[in-house]
């Protein structure tokens, strides 16, 4: 199986930090695969790099199979085909919920008015926030924010999603509604790369979970394994803060 | 004259003195937009120059570039012998670097995170800015533009010193006609006060009204 | 441009004018604006409708029609006639205070809001408050906003023309009048007003720079 997504020994490095150390993984269509790892293991910047947003340092992304930046292709093209949704929901805040799915739709995919509005419409509802679609960012509260967030992604239909921890910056009664609407698109099939601390979800809908730390990926392995016997000593650590 | 007759003949001169103003605004806003844009997403020499020209044009009178213009290109150049026309591109170049300075730091308010936001979803940073960047910038800049927009129907006095016939020469002509000293004066202040202060108050209301709504 | 080189005397004595102009009148609209603000924070409600007209009148009218009104139209009132310089110096400053005050009670507001309840705990009465307290550290925080009204005044000084002063720009048209040479002596000019403009900004960028109180931010 081909993968759609793909990095091989990704490093990036800003001044004296390196953020991410020679990574590669990738992520095949249907997949959900979650990224773990303690704060600062650089799941951000791999995922921000991934989704080609940041420029790596060395090595190469590769998305259905062709390498990104050797090939010189339209990274705008590319990045409307690569869902991205923030910690921080970053709606704009100057168009409604409705808008903010709209933009995207119609400057960049190039929809008509009523075309755009009409998909829009339908990617609400896919995260529950229909009856939002006139309210304003600063209306809504942040879980609410987050699931327009998700939906301004996944209105462009993207061929993957990426999740750089969307409930981190959400109060707990709010991440649960997040989170539902995560699992709902994990079941629907969709193409989903998360990093996240929400070992819960991971263990109900991933494929496969990836442990990095200090910029590194660790281990791989599946939920089971993981939630029963990790190999090495730090995931074993990491699990038990987690779980315990 | 009677004062209402000399109070008329001022009012006469208004028009003229909002074309200056309204005409040299529209000239320093194309020219902040896009020195603040060069600015911020400009190669190297583009930057260069905006900075170059925000930091001269913030640090000379306007009466000297207007003179500079009307009498040293002048002669030269025959555009410039019109002082109406002179006056307005005088007061407009200055007002570009003004505005320059309210835009960037209004677009530097608006956040590195919605640009990211944005190019997520595939806009170019061109795209980026016209629907996302900029449409919030606009918002934030409001107080300042307000106040530049007072600032310049004030300095639109200036343009009577090469001739033009705006309010402030209206007021001269009085005086000299009238041999009065005191009705001219007064009442052309309060005509200045009373043109600047919807400009400078509601702008600036409006603006932080926006602000908070949206969240800023 | 060498020919400027026979007015030097004329040249340095017009430009030294207006940096005393423009120094004086700050410094004098330095104290009318802390009065103003003064006014306005602890006035009964004449004081602060006072300081609101005084306000409103000078920001929002030109510097050139308030020139007039204290050079023609006031003596014609009170009889009192005044040297030029003396009017310009007091228009200039009345024209910055106005200015000022804005700035200052902004300042002073945010201190004494954060400071008072240390300084009362202490036992300091009122007045002593602001002269020790809120004043220091309100001067502190406007040095941004203040050398942008150095730079303010010091371009505006060229308004002073009209009731003759023999500023710097003036003299650029005394010169001009003589030589014929327009381009180049008003070339000169401006490019002087820039170089010092440019250098007094600077100047007090550094300054801000050195003695700022960490964590204390610029009023904008």
């Amino acid at each position: 199986m081909t993968s759609i997504l793909e990095c091989q020994d990704l490093t990036k490095v800003y001044g004296k930090v390196i953020a991410v150390n020679n990574v590669s993984i990738g992520i095949g269509r249907g997949e959900t695969k979650v990224i773990f790892g303690p704060s600062g293991s650089g799941k951000s910047t791999l995922l921000r790099c991934l989704g080609l947003l940041e420029k790596p340092t060395r090595g190469s992304i590769y998305f259905n199979g062709v390498d990104v930046y050797a090939s010189k292709q339209d990274l705008n093209k590319l990045r409307a085909r690569i869902g991205f949704v923030f910690q921080d929901p970053s709606l704009f805040r100057h168009l409604t919920a409705l808008g903010n799915v709209m933009l995207g739709l119609k400057h960049v995919l190039g929809l008509s008015d009523a075309e755009a509005r009409r998909k829009a419409h339908e990617a609400l509802k896919l995260v529950k926030m229909e009856d939002w679609a006139n309210y304003y960012p600063s209306q809504l509260s942040g879980g609410q924010q987050q699931r327009v967030g998700i939906a301004r992604a996944i209105s462009m239909d993207p061929e993957v999603v990426l999740f750089d921890e969307p409930t981190a910056a959400l109060d707990v009664e709010l991440k649960w509604e997040v989170i539902a609407v995560m699992r709902d698109l994990a079941d629907r099939g969709t193409t989903m790369l998360v990093a996240t601390h929400e070992l819960r979800f991971a263990r109900e809908v991933a494929d496969e979970m990836i442990f990095m730390d200090q910029g590194q990926i660790i281990e791989v392995g599946s939920p089971d394994h993981f939630f029963t016997s990790p190999n090495t000593e730090r995931a074993k650590k990491f699990m038990a803060k987690i779980l315990g | 004259m009677t004062p209402l007759e000399q109070i008329t003949f001022l009012l006469k001169a208004v028009p003229v003195t909002l074309a200056i103003s309204f005409l040299s605004f529209l000239l320093g806003l194309g020219l902040g937009v896009s020195l603040a844009f060069m600015r911020i997403y400009g190669v190297a020499p583009l930057r260069y120059f905006s900075d170059s020209y925000e930091k001269f044009f913030r640090s000379v009178p306007v009466l000297a570039v207007m003179l500079l213009l009307y009498f040293g290109i002048g002669p030269l150049v025959p555009v410039f012998k019109d002082p109406f026309f002179t006056s307005v591109i005088s007061l407009g170049i200055v007002s570009g670097a003004n505005q320059s300075q309210i835009f960037r730091s209004a677009i530097g308010s608006v956040g590195r995170t919605q640009m990211l936001a944005a190019i997520s979803i595939g806009l170019t940073q061109l795209k980026a800015m016209r629907y996302v960047i900029l449409p919030q910038a606009l918002f934030l800049a409001v107080p300042g533009l307000g106040s530049e927009i007072a600032l310049l129907i004030k300095d639109s006095a200036y343009s009577f010193i090469i001739g033009v016939i705006e309010l402030m020469k209206h007021t001269d002509i009085l005086r000299a006609s009238q041999r009065s000293l005191i009705l001219p004066y007064i009442a052309s202040a309060i005509i200045y006060v009373v043109m600047t202060f919807p400009a400078a108050t509601y702008l600036d209301k409006w603006g932080s009204r926006k602000k908070r709504e949206l969240g800023l | 441009m060498l020919f400027l080189l026979d007015y030097s005397t004329f040249i340095i004595t017009g430009f030294l004018i207006t940096v005393e102009v423009t120094l004086i009148g700050v410094g004098l609209g330095l104290i009318l604006g802390i009065l103003a603000a003064l006014g306005d924070i602890f006035g009964g409600r004449i004081v602060k409708i006072i300081v609101n007209i005084y306000v409103e009148f000078f920001r929002g009218s030109p510097l050139i029609v308030q020139l007039f009104i204290f050079y023609f139209t006031i003596p014609m009132i009170t009889g009192i006639s005044m040297d030029v310089m003396v009017t310009a110096i007091l228009t200039l400053a009345l024209n910055s205070g106005a200015y000022q005050k804005g700035y200052l009670k902004g300042a002073m507001e945010a201190v004494f809001k954060d400071q008072l309840m240390a300084a009362l705990s202490l036992g300091l009465p009122m007045w002593k408050i602001f002269l020790y307290v809120v004043i220091p550290q309100a001067l502190r925080i406007v040095i941004p906003a203040w050398s942008n009204e150095l730079a303010s005044m010091g371009k505006s000084t060229t308004a002073l023309i009209v009731i003759g002063v023999r500023e710097f720009l003036n003299t650029g048209i005394s010169i001009t009048a003589q030589t014929f040479r327009p381009l180049e002596t008003y070339a000169f000019i401006t490019i002087t007003y820039f170089i010092w403009i440019y250098s007094m900004l600077k100047a007090l960028d550094i300054l801000y720079n050195r003695i700022k109180i960490p964590g204390l931010e610029p009023i904008i």
